[in-house]
């Protein structure tokens, strides 16, 4: 892997107050050689593997549940993927419906943090079997 | 340890496989690597021959295209996983994953390969939000002590 650039992308939960200003403001202090874009959603940062631990680390201690991060494949600002140049953006759709679900997670981190840590697992909905809609059929006649 | 997420690009889960203290493999650092090093016009939709080569290690060359492509980006990360963590049924529209072929054709090489494997749903509520975050948090502690052991 390449270790020269990493680009990661910052999303606020829309749960949170603080705004992608403040965010990109505030990770602007956290550490040298670094360069950020303030975007819709959060921000674009730009710095070498190592100063990025550090980035993250500090985003995590200073807003723990409520931004979000992954890698960016592109470097901010490429012309193939960057507005202003007509780059086509094809990651767009599952930002959003990812940034839908943060509030959830947020607050599902949030728990986990105060100590409950119970939970009940989720029932999975199964292929209702072709007898059982025989009989539900049947009984309607 | 190296945890393979599907969908490959999701935040949420490289965000908290990262946070509970482990690495992630998602496609946007594959990608990162033909970004830098490769010059074709848009990857990951434009390929080299090589990239082709490498998707037939993972499916069979009647197989349409689309799927070998995506699977010569993931196949090498599925063999190099320690464990996995797939999300079921993610939006139609979420990144690279509507394709349905390369999503069955990536489980069934995850589970081929044998390795601890944890399969959530997408959440719909508070509830079904603690139970994911609640049943990665687990599924990733015990890998750790797995490791440890």
């Amino acid at each position: 892997m390449s270790t020269a650039r990493e680009t990661r992308l910052l999303m606020i939960s829309p749960d949170s107050n603080i705004t992608p200003d403040v965010l990109a403001r505030a990770v602007h202090t956290m550490a040298e050689n670094l360069s950020v874009k303030e975007t819709c959603y959060g921000c674009l940062v730009e710095a070498d593997a190592e100063v990025m631990k550090t980035i993250i680390s500090k985003v995590r201690a200073d807003y723990r549940n409520e931004v979000f991060t992954k890698r960016r494949g592109y470097p901010a600002g490429d012309p193939r993927r960057c507005r202003a140049q007509h780059g086509t953006r094809p990651g767009f759709a599952q930002l959003e419906a990812e940034w839908e679900c943060l509030p959830l997670i947020q607050h599902a981190l949030d728990d986990i943090d105060a100590g409950n840590t119970s939970y009940s697992e989720t029932v999975r909905k199964k292929p209702l079997p072709v007898s059982e809609l025989k009989k539900i059929c049947e009984e309607f006649q | 340890m190296k945890v393979f997420i599907d969908p490959p690009n999701s935040m949420i889960l490289f965000d908290l496989v990262e946070r509970f203290g482990h690495e992630p493999l998602s496609s946007m650092a594959v990608i990162q690597e033909k970004v830098d090093n490769i010059e074709v016009d848009m990857p990951p939709m434009n390929v080299t021959l090589e990239d082709v080569i490498k998707g037939l290690k993972y499916a069979g060359i009647e197989v349409p295209s689309g799927i070998r492509g995506r699977l010569a980006l993931w196949g090498p990360m599925i063999d190099a996983a320690d464990a996995a963590i797939v999300i079921e049924n993610p939006p139609f529209s979420f990144g690279c994953v509507g394709c349905d072929r390369s999503n069955e054709l990536t489980k069934y090489l995850l589970q081929r390969r044998g390795i601890p494997m944890l399969t959530v749903a997408y959440p719909n509520d508070a509830e079904g939000a603690k139970s994911m975050v609640g049943q990665i948090k687990e599924f990733l502690d015990n890998l750790g002590k797995g490791a440890k052991a």
